[in-house]
């Protein structure tokens, strides 16, 4: 295996985050039980065929995308974009897309929803539409969703995105319903299979399974593909948020892939949700209680005939 | 007004002062009618237990009356400072005066409202200090919600998570504060055996000649005299001859 000296510092950097991760509280790993499912994803086997975006849409009747960059501004990719659509939406809840990034340059690179142990979605979703399944996926009830978009907003990953029938009538009125992969949740509740992403993936770069398993397969991996050369393949969503329940393989900095360093949940959302509103609830309740023991005392105090 | 009593001759007449115009009685109310189902639906999210009313076709329900309710609820000072201007300035002016008869008040509050113990209120002007109070945090309270608000409507894709995230709490702390008072001044206002002035004076426009010499000594005899009498009941507190003369 050659090593040079930014390999070598790259190595060491992930070694020391490493030890932090485990270091720290919140480790995925700790929390993991026995019946967890999840993802894994290896760009290094992945060919770009986009049979996962295609299953996705089927399975769960999602509609058709266009993109037309032909009237998209340069900036905004313009002429040369490689994709489409150009992100996650509403309707594509799994995603292909081509990029450069790390040691191996242009790779495609598939985006979903991550399924985070510490999922900030279902920590600042106010209606219980995204809850966290037992076998550890974030799934989602439409029914129950009233398209607050705070999971749109709070998601590292940026992968929830709400739907409206008409954008100004939706943002008036407030009407919508957010969206994401819910890991084919109806497949899973239904002992259909596991997700249709991964098992219609031809070259296993999309696998399901037991979590445990798969991260016993992804670091296995990771060390095939460093014994190969590939010295900076790391395991990526092992211990962040909590653990992933869709892991990555990266070969770089995670930002190189647009994903977040240490996708924390937002501590103070969760302080909000829970302390703040039992604290308004609990200052409400005093405060009634204060004013009815008032009104029973001063009914007994007040002299009726002295008042103006 | 002059008024018969049952079973006599005797006539009861009542001097009545205005105090309100008729459009700040009814922007008080349409205040009033948006401030509840604002802050009821909004309560909803506050309460875990109330959960199914914030799901679904309920939740989306609740959403919209919400924003309804809100548009109101702002455009209600807007149309008074473009009506009226010049009656919010002297309003504003006068909730913003504190001084040492405030500190009085707050002192004699309890015992007043409470224990029913009478005479030992300062005097105070049009507005007494509590209500004062409610004033400013019923005004602060409406710009908070609308500062908040707008961009958590409006806003959301445009602005960083974190700072959503604070205008969120804001909105909430402001909740709670506002929510508190309302709760306060329904009581004084409504429920209070001693207060029923209050609730005349927001229907009718006017308190009694009789109620506004009680309680709002300032606004009655003039900032100087109201003083006066109190500064000389309370120096010798044995003559109670000196206050009403």
């Amino acid at each position: 295996m050659k090593l040079d000296r930014r390999g070598f510092l790259k190595i060491s950097g992930m070694a020391v985050a490493g030890g932090v991760a485990v270091a720290a509280p919140n480790v995925g790993a700790a929390a993991l039980a026995e019946n967890d499912v999840g993802i894994l994803y290896d760009p290094s086997k992945c060919v770009g065929c986009r049979a996962c975006q295609m299953a996705c849409k089927q399975w769960n009747k999602l509609p058709a995308e266009s993109t037309n960059a032909q009237t998209m501004p340069v900036e905004a990719g313009g002429n040369k974009i490689y994709d489409t659509p150009l992100g996650l939406t509403a309707q594509t809840w799994t995603l292909i897309k081509l990029g450069k990034a790390g040691q191996i340059g242009w790779h495609f690179f598939n985006y979903q929803c991550m399924h985070c142990t510490d999922a900030a979605c279902v920590t600042v979703c106010p209606s219980g539409a995204l809850f966290k399944d037992p076998r550890g996926f974030t799934a989602y009830d439409p029914e129950k969703c009233i398209g607050c978009g705070y999971c749109t907003q709070f998601c590292p990953f940026g992968v929830p995105h709400l739907s409206t029938d008409n954008r100004i009538a939706g943002t008036l009125t407030g009407r919508a319903k957010a969206a994401k992969c819910t890991f084919c949740q109806d497949r899973i509740w239904n002992g259909l299979g596991g997700p249709s992403c991964a098992e219609r993936c031809p070259v296993g770069a999309l696998v399901w399974g037991k979590q445990a398993d798969l991260l016993r397969a992804g670091t296995q991996r990771v060390d095939t593909l460093r014994a190969q050369g590939l010295s900076t393949a790391a395991l990526y969503g092992e211990n962040v948020a909590g653990g992933l329940h869709r892991m990555s393989i990266i070969f770089g900095e995670p930002g190189q892939y647009y994903l977040p360093e240490n996708p924390a949940s937002p501590a103070v959302a969760r302080g909000w949700k829970d302390a703040f509103h039992w604290a308004g609830q609990a200052v409400f309740g005093l405060a009634f209680l204060g004013i009815v023991g008032a009104f029973f005392v001063s009914r007994r105090a007040i002299r009726m005939e002295e008042v103006e | 007004m002059s008024v018969r009593i049952k079973g006599t001759s005797n006539v009861l007449a009542i001097r009545w002062i205005p105090k309100y115009t008729t459009l700040e009685r009814t922007l008080h109310w349409v205040h009033t009618a948006t401030f509840i189902p604002l802050a009821l639906t909004g309560f909803i999210l506050f309460a875990s237990w109330l959960q199914p009313l914030a799901q679904g076709e309920a939740g989306l329900f609740v959403r919209l009356v919400h924003r309804i309710a809100a548009v109101i609820f702002i455009g209600v000072p807007i149309l008074y400072a473009i009506l009226q201007p010049r009656r919010l300035m002297m309003h504003l002016r006068e909730f913003l005066s504190f001084d040492k008869y405030d500190i009085l008040w707050l002192r004699g509050a309890f015992p007043y409202y409470v224990l029913g113990r009478h005479g030992d209120m300062p005097p105070q002007p049009r507005f007494n200090t509590g209500e004062r109070m409610n004033a400013v945090v019923t005004t602060l309270g409406t710009i908070v919600f609308a500062v908040t608000g707008i961009p958590m409507w409006f806003m959301r894709g445009m602005i960083p998570p974190s700072v959503y995230e604070g205008l969120v709490i804001i909105h909430g702390v402001a909740f709670i504060v506002t929510g508190v008072m309302f709760m306060v001044h329904f009581y004084l206002a409504v429920v209070h055996p001693m207060m029923w002035q209050g609730l005349v004076s927001m229907r009718f426009g006017v308190v009694s000649e009789s109620y506004a010499r009680e309680h709002h000594a300032i606004w009655y005899y003039g900032e100087k005299r109201a003083k006066q009498q109190w500064e000389a009941s309370h120096k010798q507190p044995d003559s109670e001859e000196q206050q009403k003369g």
